[in-house]
């Protein structure tokens, strides 16, 4: 197929995120089953492939050739411990990391918020000693495996996210850094670990798994679930799942009970007179549009936004009713009084918004983790919180999602969009548990707006099957 | 540059049209442009979201103007200015000293009582009178080093209502690119600068002739091939400012859609986008120039043509300085090497190995011999300008080889 690489052996590298096959391939038969992930790339004069099919194509080329063929790809660097200090994993994570193994190390675990996926990827990375990459949503869980790989093996690992870029046999990173990186260091690691991979399937997202060479594959999560069905893409990008711990099992064993409150609040009277006619304009605008047009849509109007100032000023209408939900001053008082019945214990605050949380914070003067918090603050924050210097932590929704915070039984959710996962996710917060107490977690939202609507939809996931309500 | 949610871009009939603001259309525009600048260059004091707050009044009243259009402005605005910054970690050093003095008196509330008596105002009138500065200054500096809190400093900014509008115009045409799997472009010249600045932004060409002077380039990345993908966007998006300060061009790019369809972007060098880069001609060595002066178009029999030629074997681009091209047909390629280190002439002498079987003449200045060894017959060696007597000469050798 190619007349100047008659005299060449065949040769397989990486390059920028895929494969390059060169050299004498004319008695290699691509039409084996093989041929359908390759392209002929006319603009180097090489067969050009995805990197993450590596494992494959070694096996087959070594099938073909035997010997023969020149493999450019390096060898992921192995590791030697200088010491591993990781608690003895509980019957569970046993089972994960067996079904792991025997799936061939490429394949999902699926266990609940607090119920150690963490320990079970260590003790992974424990066994296989190669060089390894985590890919974490978000730049607090990079860091917070930064801590965990060097607490439990002495190594000082890698970062290459939040403006850093130091690239170790054991590096840590944030899937949009990898998006943006892998092409340059796709080569560089026999195992990847995708912590939350329900993050993964995304469009972009998704090219942190497809360019790499890594053989070995671990993907993490509590939720797989993805509403755009992507989540089926895993089985590609990571392996099937090889483990599924379900959440019932979890609740009985290693989760605390809790208790979910709903504390509805009232608009004041100068918040819900805004309220309301923003709703008005709003609806008056849809009715109008829809004698024109009988199938005019939301989306049609964020469309519009651009051409009618009328759509426009509809759009900034119903912006200004979330802001006045998401920032209602009554929340500030509910606040108050939760601060007060819980007086002596940690108390942790999740808001919608940046601006809801420096207003918490100004009103009580507590601390916040932010998305831009520095490494140092926030490390200062979680700390102070863990000391009880603390007895409050107004978190955005950054904490959301597998970040350690220390052991808590009380959790507020001010506001913000919720759908299962992030209910679930936020749950496993207060969830760990602290002797034989229950933890509590109060929503506190606005009556007769949707965001009751959005907590009623919520607490039908199995996490909120035992939901209180109450008024205080 | 722009990032995807600040991109406005109309699809109509399978083409693209990015937002661009025009004299003829948007008359009303270099006046708020005017506004807009005014509020920055007098802005110094004031925190980003105060200044994007009276963006967006100078905008509110304008009919057609999209959210987005406003958004960017405040964006473009905000990367010519200069915020201040906290590198000390200031405030955040003062919301540890606020937070841990208030924390003994936790929960702040509004109505003290006999089981809280920790009243709000009170705690917090005693850390200010201890830190000897008033509340509300304290408080305005507890988040400053929150993006919208940060406080403009100084605004160097645009030198006229014009710029912003032509730099706003190039921005949304590169936002339109992120959205881009693949770039085309006809030129009639100027092929150096495309081609380099193309390698630059890291992107793959592939190479057609089309007749004399004309070349079609097609640029994609790497994983193209294997797949649909937008992620060399950004790195048309980068190569852009480039093209539009060429000459000569058409260029098509295809984006996709938001629906998951695809649609064209077609610009040329007539659509008069202004680009914040020099033209080519301009970052051309002097000496060049000066020959192609002295030379004139044609002399002897022999036509010169500036930068005439591709020559391309694989991803290995060679553009010589000048072709020379004789009645009879033969052809000679011109390499002026004029700035030069020993490791840039070893480069240029094993790059030009690729195209042994064209003629390729290179003139290398005297200077640069002791390290250039060997003198062949296709080197030309002058001392401070290039003469046009032994070009001639050297070129007659390559037109009868045999005699």
């Amino acid at each position: 197929m190619n007349a100047n690489g008659s005299e060449r052996p065949v040769a397989l590298s990486f390059d920028q995120g895929t494969l390059l096959l060169q050299g004498n391939i004319n008695n290699l038969t691509l039409a084996d089953g093989e041929r359908q992930i390759w392209r002929w790339d006319h603009r180097v004069n090489a067969w050009r492939c995805s990197a993450y099919h590596y494992d494959r194509v070694r096996k087959w080329l070594r099938r073909k050739l035997g010997s023969n063929f020149i493999d450019r790809v390096p060898r992921p660097e192995n590791l030697d411990w200088a010491g591993v200090d990781l608690p003895p994993l509980r019957p569970e994570q046993v089972e994960a990391l067996a079904a792991w193994m025997k799936a061939g190390r490429r394949g999902q675990v699926i266990m609940p918020t607090g119920t150690g996926k963490t320990e079970v990827a260590l003790a992974a990375m424990d066994r296989e000693k190669v060089a390894t990459l985590v890919v974490a949503p978000v730049r607090d869980l990079m860091y917070q495996w930064h801590r965990r790989i060097l607490h439990t093996f002495g190594y000082n690992a890698g970062i290459v996210g939040d403006g850093l870029h130091n690239l170790k046999p054991i590096t840590a990173t944030t899937y949009d850094s990898a998006y943006i990186h892998m092409d340059k260091m796709g080569d560089r690691f026999g195992l990847l670990i995708f912590d939350e991979e329900h993050h993964l399937p995304g469009r972009c997202r998704r090219e942190a798994a497809l360019l790499s060479t890594a053989v070995y594959r671990l993907g993490l999560t509590a939720t797989p679930q993805r509403s755009d069905g992507l989540h089926e893409d895993l089985d590609e990008l990571v392996g099937p799942v090889a483990y599924r711990m379900p959440f019932d099992r979890a609740k009985g064993s290693t989760l605390a009970d809790f208790d979910v409150i709903r504390i509805p609040v009232q608009l004041n009277e100068h918040e819900q007179k805004t309220y309301d006619e923003c709703s008005n304009l709003v609806r008056q605008f849809i009715i109008n549009k829809r004698k024109e047009q009988p199938g005019y849509t939301w989306k049609h109007l964020c469309n519009e936004s651009g051409d009618d100032p009328r759509a426009r000023q509809a759009l900034k209408a119903y912006y200004l009713k979330a802001s006045i939900e998401d920032r209602a001053a009554e929340k500030l008082r509910v606040l108050e009084d939760i601060f007060r019945l819980h007086k002596g214990e940690p108390v942790l605050v999740f808001t919608g918004s940046n601006m809801m949380a420096i207003d918490i914070s100004r009103r009580f003067l507590a601390p916040t983790i932010l998305s831009h918090t520095r490494k140092k603050e926030r490390l200062a924050v979680l700390d102070g919180f863990a000391r009880s210097q603390f007895s409050v932590l107004v978190a955005n929704r950054v904490l959301d999602e597998g970040v350690d915070v220390p052991r808590t039984k009380v959790a507020v959710v001010i506001g913000g969009q919720a759908s299962t996962r992030q209910a679930q996710q936020r749950l496993g917060r207060i969830l760990r548990k602290s002797g034989n107490t229950r933890g509590v977690l109060y929503e506190v939202v606005c009556q007769n707006t949707k965001e009751v609507i959005r907590s009623r939809k919520r607490r039908k996931s199995d996490a909120y099957q035992r939901t209180f309500h109450r008024r205080i | 540059m722009l990032t995807s949610e600040h991109s406005i871009v109309e699809y109509r009939n399978g083409r693209a049209f990015p937002d661009r603001l025009l004299r003829r259309d948007h008359q009303q525009y270099l006046q708020h442009a005017e506004h807009m600048l005014m509020t920055y260059r007098r802005g110094a004091g004031k925190t980003r979201r105060q200044l994007h707050r009276q963006i967006e009044i100078i905008l509110m009243k304008e009919p057609n103007c999209p959210r987005r259009r406003i958004e960017s402005f405040c964006k473009l605005l905000d990367e010519k200015g200069i915020f201040e910054k906290d590198p000390q970690s200031r405030s955040a050093r003062l919301r540890m000293q606020i937070f841990s003095a208030a924390a003994d008196f936790h929960p702040l509330v509004k109505q003290p009582d006999q089981l809280f008596e920790h009243q709000e105002h009170q705690v917090k009138n005693n850390i200010a009178r201890k830190l000897g500065r008033p509340w509300d200054e304290i408080e305005s500096r507890l988040y400053a080093d929150v993006i919208s809190f940060q406080r403009l400093q100084k605004f160097p900014g645009f030198p006229d209502a014009e710029a912003l509008l032509s730099r706003y115009n190039v921005a949304q045409l590169q936002a339109c690119l992120y959205r881009a799997e693949k770039m085309t472009v006809k030129a009639k010249g100027d092929f150096k600068t495309i081609l380099r600045y193309a390698k630059l932004s890291g992107l793959l060409h592939q190479i057609e002739r089309t007749g004399p002077l004309r070349y079609v380039m097609e640029f994609t990345g790497p994983a193209s091939v294997l797949r649909q993908t937008r992620r060399y966007g950004v790195s048309f998006a980068r190569f852009l400012p480039a093209l539009l300060a060429c000459k000569g061009w058409q260029m098509s790019a295809v984006v996709q859609t938001p629906w998951k369809t695809k649609a064209e972007l077609i610009l040329s060098d007539q659509d008069q986008f202004t680009s914040h880069l020099p033209p080519p001609e301009e970052f051309d060595s002097k000496l060049e120039d000066n020959f192609a002066q002295r030379f004139g178009p044609a002399r002897d029999r022999w036509q010169l043509i500036r930068e005439g030629v591709i020559c391309h074997e694989g991803q290995k681009v060679f553009v010589p300085d000048f072709v020379f091209r004789h009645q009879d047909g033969a052809e000679v390629l011109l390499e002026i090497v004029g700035f030069w280190t020993p490791e840039y002439l070893a480069y240029k002498k094993q790059s030009l190995q690729q195209f042994r079987r064209r003629n390729i003449l290179i003139a290398v200045p005297q200077r640069s011999l002791r390290t250039a060894a060997i003198i062949k017959d296709n080197v030309l060696v002058y001392k401070t300008s290039l003469k046009i007597k032994d070009v001639l000469e050297a070129l007659e050798k390559f037109r009868a080889p045999e005699g």
